[in-house]
Parts: structure tokens; sequence; C-alpha cells
């Protein structure tokens, strides 16, 4: 009796479970570990590879294009990370509280992070024309000078960092707010009594209790970070971008234009497990320093 | 009370910098997407005039017409590959939720841990062997090809499942004891009972799937079956001067998610804070 009852139970979980196991193991699963596989393999898209060791590895390590692509996309997630989470920090704090028209800020400020990088990116491109552009006008009607913004090699990165942090501010203002919600007021009331100040009690009170959100803000930040791509894209050059002279081509922009321009598959397939393993370093270390700074005792 | 005394409860020094502050972030926050709405109807030599006008001195709508000849198509790829992979989603997320929170069996944990795990591998990170086996499948260059690979959503399974541990078990032992088979709880019990996240799930899916960027841009290259967003790219990049016709096309874009937000705001950020939230 128990043995076809337990075979009909399998069937169930089966079949429940295979529409998303059959997409998570055919194009997630499988491709991480192929990843690996094909780095060790010379192939560049047709009928024919052969194995290589770690030579792409070795090219790799010796490419300036990787080396500095690596550079890129670390100053590229310190500064939109930090910029991202100080902005959406502050403004969940000021939004936090009896605030007129509350509702509309917050809905106007998190509105960006929805929509289209691609919109999003030919809007700023326009408003930042180094020529005749709005904002360049502006600076000059208020006497300072034109700025090459995306143009220039020297202020392009910084000019794709800020609208990042325009964009995507307001999701991360969001999740703080509901960090702030979550905060027992009877921790705040107790302050009062003990006459503790404003200052006081952000230093003693708030930011201690949101070190989770904060803890979630960043690594989700610094994996999508990681990621950006379509900003780059439109705002610097399309499919030979990642100019002006190569300095804003971040590490998966590197790999999408090897394995994709140029068919060096392998070769790209290195770089996309040195991407693999960087974010695995950065979330296990986080994971181990989180109990050093995070407090779940919550509210 | 004196008007001295209401003047001082209510304007503070520290509220009008407060109030000083938000108002300035949301004027930086409207610009582009005022200007994405304007410049959409303004004629070329308007657009960069200084300082900016709200609205169109000559409103035209030469900037969509000369978008008639491929956007009409792209706008319909888009809204077929996002419906599709909406509808996959849908079912890929609640299925797998509903094994992950009311079947038991062994390896359960361990897969709900891996599905997660997946949530921080980058898409590029994983494209090539992807792209291989897609084209293994004979799917490259087609809209299946796009579907397929987005079926999957581990974001959608953890979302579903945290809500369907909220459902009690008793009611689904209730059903059970009447006879009625898991595939039937699914549907008549669970499902019902999950408006508010299937809703969540469905907006995310469709926001992200409208904007997406780069899958399509890997496995489509005919013309004839381009999304939006890639439609745009090429737009910019074959015509590289006319600042209208691709605000209008940013537009076009921009509206649907739009109009989804400004109904279903609440759905979006109830979706942002679930993710937050540690299960």
């Amino acid at each position: 009796m128990t043995a076809p009852r337990s075979m009909k139970n399998r069937l169930v979980v089966a079949s429940f479970l295979l529409p998303s196991f059959l997409g998570f193991f055919v194009f997630v699963l499988l491709p991480v570990i192929a990843t690996v596989g094909v780095s060790l393999t010379n192939y560049s898209g047709g009928r024919t590879f052969h194995l290589v060791g770690l030579a792409n590895y070795v090219s790799s390590l010796k490419s300036s294009a990787f080396l500095s692509s690596l550079w890129i996309t670390a100053r590229f997630v310190v500064f939109s990370v930090f910029f991202q989470l100080l902005l959406a920090f502050v403004f969940a704090l000021m939004l936090n509280g009896k605030v007129f028209a509350r509702t509309f800020f917050r809905g106007l400020y998190f509105l960006p992070s929805i929509l289209s990088s691609i919109a999003i990116g030919l809007a700023f491109a326009l408003l930042l024309n180094p020529g005749e552009g709005p904002v360049n006008m502006f600076l000059q009607s208020v006497g300072i000078s034109k700025q090459p913004w995306l143009t220039s090699p020297r202020t392009a990165l910084g000019t794709i960092i800020f609208v990042s942090v325009w964009q995507s501010f307001g999701y991360y203002m969001v999740l703080f707010l509901a960090g702030l919600q979550s905060i027992n007021p009877s921790l705040y009331e107790s302050a009062n009594l003990d006459g503790a100040g404003l200052l006081r009690k952000l230093v003693s009170i708030t930011v201690p209790m949101l070190t989770p959100t904060t803890f979630f803000c960043i690594t989700t930040a610094i994996i999508k970070g990681f990621q950006v791509f379509d900003l780059i894209y439109i705002m610097t050059g399309g499919q030979q971008g990642g100019g002006p002279s190569g300095s804003t081509t971040v590490l998966v922009y590197d790999i999408y234009r090897n394995a994709f321009m140029s068919f060096r598959m392998g070769y790209a397939s290195a770089e996309a497990t040195v991407l693999l393993l960087l974010l695995l370093a950065i979330t296990i270390i986080q994971y181990r320093s989180q109990r050093g700074w995070v407090s779940y005792d919550a509210a | 009370m004196t008007q001295r005394n209401l003047s001082r409860r209510r304007v503070t020094p520290g509220r009008v910098v407060l109030y000083l502050v938000l108002i300035l972030a949301a004027v930086a926050v409207l610009v582009p997407l005022v200007v994405i709405a304007s410049s959409s109807f303004k004629r070329e030599d308007e657009i960069f005039t200084y300082p900016m006008s709200l609205i169109p001195r000559i409103p035209v709508l030469s900037n969509f017409s000369a978008l008639r000849e491929h956007f009409p198509l792209y706008i319909w790829n888009s809204v077929k590959v996002t419906t599709s992979i909406v509808v996959l989603q849908f079912i890929t997320a609640t299925t797998g939720a509903y094994a992950f929170s009311k079947l038991t069996w062994k390896f359960r944990d361990t897969l709900f841990l891996l599905y997660i795990a997946s949530i921080m591998v980058p898409i590029q990170s994983i494209i090539i062997p992807q792209f291989i086996i897609v084209r293994n499948l004979g799917l490259y260059n087609s809209h299946a090809a796009v579907v397929l690979v987005s079926a999957f959503t581990a974001f959608g399974v953890f979302l579903c499942r945290q809500y369907f541990l909220t459902i009690p078990d008793s009611l689904l032992e209730a059903a059970r004891i009447d006879g009625a088979s898991e595939y039937l709880i699914f549907w008549r019990v669970v499902l019902p009972l999950s408006a508010p996240v299937i809703v969540t799930v469905i907006i995310f899916s469709f926001r992200y799937f409208w904007n997406d960027f780069f899958t399509p841009l890997i496995y489509l290259t005919s013309q004839t079956l381009k999304t939006l967003p890639l439609g745009m790219a090429d737009f910019v990049n074959q015509y590289n001067i006319a600042y209208g016709p691709q605000m209008a096309a940013a537009l076009i874009s921009i509206i649907p998610v739009l109009v989804v937000f400004l109904i279903g705001q609440r759905y979006f950020v109830e979706g942002v804070v679930a993710t937050g939230i540690k299960g």
C-alpha cells in the first residue's frame, strides 16, 4: 500500500517541480558549470575546439583590457553603491516622519528604478550633450565651463555612475523605509524619556536597528553594480562601445564584446568565471562579516 | 495661540531645509522624464533651445511618424515576448513555490537554497554556455529563445513560497481528507488565496522583461524580431543625430510601465520590500 502511494507522491512532486526545474537546470545551473568548462577551451563559436588548460586565464591576466575592465568595474561598483545607499538612507530618514505629500515623493523617487535604462540613457545623453545640451547651457549661464560628460575618458565613467545613482537610489530608499518602519517605536519613546537628542537616537537606535536592511541593500547593490550594461551600451557607443578609449568598459561589457563581437568564447568564459568567483567571494566575505556588525535582535 | 507661536511650531529652519531638499530632488528626478515627454513633441531645432521650454512652442507629431516604419513591429514583438514570459513565469513560480512550501520531499531545502543562490548569478557570467545551448536547440534568433531562457524565476518562486507558507496547512489537510488531489488544492485553494503575491510577481516580471535589453540583444538578430529596447538602441546607432524620434521612442517604451505603476504602485513597493525581509 505504501509503495504505490509514495510513487504517486513522487509523481506529484515532480509535476509541480518540473516547470521551474527545467528552466533552472537547462538555462542556469548547466550554464554555470559549463562556463568553467568552456573557459578551458579555445572555443570560438564554430564546430571544433581544443582544450587549452588554463591558457585563457593566463592571457587574461596579461591582457590590459581585462585588467582595466576590472579596475573600472571596481570603481563603478564602489562609487555607485556608496552614493545610491547614502542617498537612499538620507531620503528614507526624511520621508519616514510626518511629511507633506510623503507618498508622492516616495513614489516619484522610486519611479526611475522601474523604467527602461535604455530610455533613461537616451534622455541623459540628450541632457548631457557636450555641445548645446541643456545641462551645459545651464552651467554656462551660471559661469561654469561646459563639461565633456560622456565624450571624455576623464568624465564618462563618473557620468554613468551619476545616472545609475539617479536611477536606483529610490529602490533602496523603499527598502530603508520598510526597515525604519519595522523599528519598535518604544525604543524611541524610552530614549525620549532619557532625554536623548535626534543625533543620539540616530546613532544608537536607527543605525544599529537598520543593519539587516543595510546589509541586504549593500549585497543587492553590489551584485547589480557588477551587472551594469544597458546604460553603458546606450550612452557610450553601442556594440563597439564602452568608450571613449575604453573608459567605461566594465567587466561584463568586456565579456560581451569578446564573446559576441570577437567570438573569443573560451577567453570570455574565463572572464565570466572570474566574475562568478568575484561575486561568490564578495558574498561569502559579507556573510562572514555580518556577524560583526549586523544585529538581528529585531523589534 | 498667537501668530508667533504658530509659526514657530510649523516653520522651523529644519523643516524648510527638509522641504527644499525634497523638492530639489523631485525636480532632479523629474527633469529627464519631462525632457523625454516634451522633446517627443518638439521640432529638432527646438529641443536644444535654451532655456528649455516645458510645452513645445510648435507641437509636432513628426517624431512619432518617423518611427512608423519599424516601431509598430518592435512594440508588437515586445508585447508578444513579454506576455509569454509573464505567463510562463507565473506557471513556474507558483508550481515551484507549491512544491517548496506545501509538499515534503528529499533534498527540498537543498534545491531551494540552490534556486536562491542563482539570484546572485549575473546573466552575463552564464550567457556563453546558455547561448550555445540555445543554438543547439535550434532556437537562436527566435522569440522562443528569449522566452524560454527567461521562464525560470528564482525571485518569483521565493516570493510565492513565502506567501504560500502563510496559508495554514490545516486548510489543505481538510481538502486532502475530502479526497482532493494536490493539483485541485493548488488550483482551487492555494491560488485563489494568493492573488496579492501573484499580482506582485506578474507586475515585476512584466516591468523587468518589458525593459530587458541584454537577453534580446544576444538572441535576436533579425530586424523583424527585435523588441522595443533593442529597436531603440538600433535607432540611435543608425540615426545618430535625431533626438526627437529617440525621445518619442523612449516615451512609448516608458508609458506602459508608468501606467502599471500608477495603478499598482503598492504592488511594486510590496514586491521590493518582500525581497528585503529575511525568510
